[in-house]
């Protein structure tokens, strides 16, 4: 638990100075106050993505090797994922009104895959919640996990594939169209937010273990009572 | 019995129990057809209004309800007859193909019923030479639902709140599936290529299938 701690302590530290940066770097002339939405909106959607492929490759892992704390792993990272996924359409939104004249367009791809994707994993979190028996849950939810990633790069290509009124990639493999001063708030802000995922991701699997412990030392009626093993009948 | 014959059965036996209870066309298809009806009522029966909407009602309708066709076929199989397949050594990818090719004969079928019901009461523009790439969609988008809603029915096998909670899980995953349907027509009527919605079908439906078979071990495991 003093691991997890420290990693907070860290993460806090980083998005404070994060915090910083995006307060004292240079604004776009047309956007004003609303370009340092972006430190907030980037790292929270990069951070739902890293977090729902996390999920998927928790899933394949426990798919192979059978072991819980890969489906610990996988679970975690889908709820982190759907945290930040919210709140980075929640910021999309507001920086969308500001600057679009609307916090909301149908015909925007990247819109409508980002909320897509937001019930494809309220959906493996609800088959979560409705299955009792944590082998089956683990199984279950990992075959979902597996497939629902199919949905992150159809979110990220979705500017490329279609025509959008959401711009495309800012950094590329072959630069960036940003000022230097930016875009080095930029990344400072997604590695800061990186590490509150990591802090986050620690607790929440900590949790889960508290969790199972919990509900393994739950005394339901009937558990003392043992049917009768054949080893146990003599002088029959 | 080899893989495809394996399939073959599969299929045969799902479409006769499909044929004998004959749900989809005594119960789902009527209560569809209820359901465009209800749409026009509520569109105020405003003729210019229904004909621009109605193919992206048939397209929803379908959806939603080819969906519950589909989830409808994996609600039958009972433990016990599960535990009969495992005991007739029948590959798990043989029936998850076997099971997506008689769902999706079912939608398909389900959904070109449906597009002439919406055509009679909506009366829609159709763009000339619509038939083959909308047989096209039709069946891309059948196939696609089929696979997607097979493997949804087997995560949710068993559970409290089973229909709803495989919707949930069919309805964002299939958005592709609807988006690559539904705009193959819009682009014919916009005189721009069909091409890149029909890949798109494609490429979904190749993605769900071999989804689906890579994962037909785990999913029937974790059926039982």
């Amino acid at each position: 638990m003093r691991r997890v701690q420290i990693i907070f302590l860290v993460a806090t530290a980083a998005v404070a100075y994060g915090a910083y940066l995006a307060f004292t770097a240079p604004l776009d002339a047309l956007q004003g106050e609303f370009t340092r939405m972006i430190y907030i909106h980037v790292p929270t959607l990069w951070l739902a993505f890293l977090a729902f492929g996390v999920t998927a490759l928790g899933s394949i892992a426990y798919l192979i090797t059978r072991k819980p704390r890969w489906d610990r792993l996988a679970a975690s990272s889908a709820e982190i994922g759907v945290l930040f996924s919210v709140v980075g359409v929640f910021t999309g939104m507001v920086w969308g009104q500001a600057v679009w004249g609307q916090a909301w367009d149908w015909g925007d791809a990247r819109l409508a895959t980002t909320a897509v994707m937001i019930f494809v994993y309220l959906g493996y979190l609800a088959l979560r919640h409705s299955i009792a028996d944590p082998e089956v849950r683990a199984k279950r939810a990992a075959i979902l996990g597996a497939i629902a990633v199919i949905q992150v790069p159809l979110v990220y290509f979705s500017v490329n594939l279609v025509r959008t009124l959401h711009q495309t990639q800012s950094i590329r493999p072959d630069g960036s169209t940003m000022p230097t001063e930016i875009l080095v708030a930029l990344l400072v802000n997604v590695g800061a937010f990186t590490l509150l995922y990591i802090a986050l991701m620690m607790a929440r699997m900590h949790v889960a273990v508290l969790e199972e412990i919990r509900i393994g030392a739950t005394v339901v009626a009937g558990d003392a009572v043992a049917p009768p093993r054949l080893s146990d009948v003599k002088d029959v | 019995m080899s893989f495809t014959g394996q399939i073959r059965e599969v299929a045969r036996v799902d479409l006769v129990v499909e044929r004998r209870t004959g749900d989809t066309f005594r119960i789902v298809l009527p209560f569809a057809i209820v359901t465009l009806i209800i749409f026009s009522l509520s569109l105020g029966g405003e003729v210019a209004i229904l004909r621009t909407v109605g193919p992206a009602v048939f397209w929803a309708i379908s959806v939603l309800f080819g969906m519950q066709l589909a989830l409808r076929a994996s609600a039958l199989d009972s433990p016990t007859r599960r535990d009969l397949m495992l005991l007739l050594n029948l590959d798990p990818a043989a029936r998850f193909l076997g099971r997506t090719l008689a769902s999706s004969t079912i939608v398909l079928v389900f959904m070109a019923v449906l597009f002439a019901t919406m055509v009679v009461l909506f009366d829609p523009s159709l763009p000339g030479g619509w038939f083959w790439p909308l047989l096209a969609a039709i069946s891309l988008a059948a196939i696609g639902l089929a696979a997607l809603s097979t493997l949804a029915g087997g995560v949710a096998a068993g559970t409290r709140n089973r229909s709803s909670l495989a919707s949930l899980i069919v309805a964002p995953l299939a958005i592709p599936i609807v988006v690559g349907a539904s705009q193959v027509l819009e682009a014919m009527e916009r005189n721009s290529g069909i091409l890149l919605w029909i890949l798109l079908l494609i490429t979904s439906d190749l993605a769900l299938l071999v989804a689906g078979v890579g994962l037909s071990r785990p999913l029937e495991e974790a059926s039982r």
